[in-house]
């Protein structure tokens, strides 16, 4: 097993960035997991892992929103070290990736949403400190300098979530070897672990769309596009 | 500057827009986006008092206690302006800007809130990981297509109307009608998940089952919605993502 630091590099500043993004600066969406984790596996050459991962947490985070003071989990965070660990894990391999890896990397980097958010909540003891300083500097006239704490809140962010997202690329490295030791039947179930949990992630996005008859609306699209594939299946017969 | 200015010029508006895209950058339990806020307004209370106390106590006004939603944040930061022209100018007391932000944060807020974090986000998220089967990796630029559309030309929008119509953006922003739009978008959201459910649970049933295909899209569509019943009932997410996981593979080692 060889580390490659360059994919590890690449994946603590991709991480850092949309950490920036999805609270202190813009929150045009770069932060969603679908965006985030696409865009790290275009980053570490493994694109199919990126969007898998990106679907997968999508769905599973659909519901969650940042509303007044209460911190939800950090989706971000989860997405970043999800899909860096998927990919290098496929590196670490030197084939393809498969949906084996995928789960094995959401089984064991998806928790990293609930670190996000400790995280969230110990950034917030700094933001508090600028906060003082940029009144006292107000107070004292110095308004130049008060106004300047602001942007002080955007460096924690990326330097904090940007090491976790490195170390999470990291650890795939080290992952991997284990994928290859485990029962040739239990990575089949790992397998079929991926789309079972994409179902569940979708059910919890149904649940979590916050529309008033979720569950008939669901169906309607599920019934749908079931007899669409079912149909074409057919035209598809000889 | 020697003497106040109350003109603001387009520059000047443009700097305020695009600092408020940092309103939270400091946010904090205390003053929540009050950093955020008077780091946005700077640029124009720069132009409008002269260096000295008048500016201080402006920049003062705008340090104590703000929150609201970060988008429609741009109506109150366009409304501050508005007002400051006018205090500037000797219309009107500064008491009159504290009690807009105080009038309008909460609303607002709720607002923003429902329409683009329990509306517009999951809708386009799950329009987005919907159209993945199709579009593969150019769902992601539709998917950022389409929020920002919506997002951005909101943003813009709202601070216009503040800048404008000072108080009177409430009216405005009441004839959108978000909390309609924003209902039709959540059923939009549940639509897509369903139909990716099912497209899920088809193509691993097609692809792994052989000949037990249709049983395992069966399978795994009652997955689907056990775990609606299972979250409906408040059983956490994690829970139910793992039990999928360790029934998928126990099954996928033994079938």
């Amino acid at each position: 097993m060889s580390v490659v630091w360059v994919q590890v590099a690449l994946a603590g500043v991709w991480g850092g960035l949309v950490a920036v993004e999805r609270k202190a600066f813009l929150q045009a969406m770069m932060s969603r997991p679908l965006v985030a984790s696409s865009v790290m596996g275009l980053l570490l050459n493994d694109v199919p892992s990126g969007l898998a991962v990106g679907l997968l947490l999508e769905l599973f985070f659909l519901g969650t929103a940042n509303l007044g003071a209460a911190l939800p989990e950090n989706d971000t965070l989860a997405a970043t070290a999800t899909s860096a660990a998927a990919a290098t894990m496929t590196a670490a391999s030197g084939a393809g990736s498969t949906p084996a890896i995928w789960s094995l990397a959401v089984l064991l980097f998806i928790g990293m949403g609930r670190v996000g958010r400790r995280a969230d909540r110990l950034l917030e003891g700094y933001t508090a400190r600028l906060a003082r300083v940029a009144l006292a500097s107000a107070e004292a006239g110095n308004l130049t300098r008060a106004m300047r704490q602001n942007l002080w809140g955007m460096w924690p962010h990326f330097a904090l979530y940007g090491v976790l997202t490195a170390l999470c690329a990291l650890a795939g490295f080290f992952v991997e070897p284990v994928l290859q030791r485990l029962p040739h039947l239990l990575v089949r179930g790992l397998a079929w672990a991926w789309p079972a949990m994409a179902s569940v992630a979708a059910a919890i996005a149904a649940q979590g769309s916050h529309a008033r008859r979720a569950p008939l609306y669901a169906a309607l699209g599920a019934a749908a596009v079931t007899v669409a594939i079912v149909l074409s299946l057919l035209l598809e017969r000889p | 500057m020697s003497a106040a200015e109350t003109a603001l010029p387009r520059s000047v508006l443009l700097r305020v827009f695009l600092r408020s895209l940092f309103l939270q950058a400091s946010w904090n339990p205390q003053g929540m986006q009050n950093l955020g806020l008077a780091y946005a307004v700077f640029p124009a209370l720069e132009r409008l008092y002269a260096a000295g106390p008048a500016r201080e106590e402006a920049v003062r006004r705008h340090l104590v206690f703000f929150n609201t939603h970060p988008y429609v944040a741009a109506a109150i930061v366009g409304g501050v302006v508005f007002h400051e022209e006018r205090i500037a100018r000797g219309e009107e007391a500064p008491d009159r800007v504290v009690a807009f932000k105080a009038a309008l944060m909460g609303p607002l807020a709720a607002l923003g809130d429902g329409f683009f974090w329990l509306s517009l986000k999951p809708a386009a998220g799950a329009v987005g990981a919907a159209l993945v089967p199709l579009l593969g990796l150019w769902a992601v630029p539709a998917f950022l297509v389409l929020y920002n559309l919506v997002h951005v030309l909101l943003r813009v929008r709202l601070y216009w109307l503040g800048l404008t119509l000072g108080d009177r953006l409430v009216e405005a922003v009441a004839r959108a009608n978000l909390p309609a739009r924003g209902a039709r978008l959540r059923t939009v959201a549940a639509v897509c998940a369903g139909g990716l459910a099912a497209w899920l649970a088809v193509s691993f049933g097609a692809n792994a089952g052989g000949a037990h295909a249709p049983l395992l899209a069966a399978g795994c569509l009652a997955l689907g919605v056990a775990s609606y019943v299972l979250v409906s009932r408040r059983v956490p997410n994690y829970v139910v993502l793992y039990l999928a996981a360790l029934l998928a593979c126990v099954a996928g080692a033994f079938l």
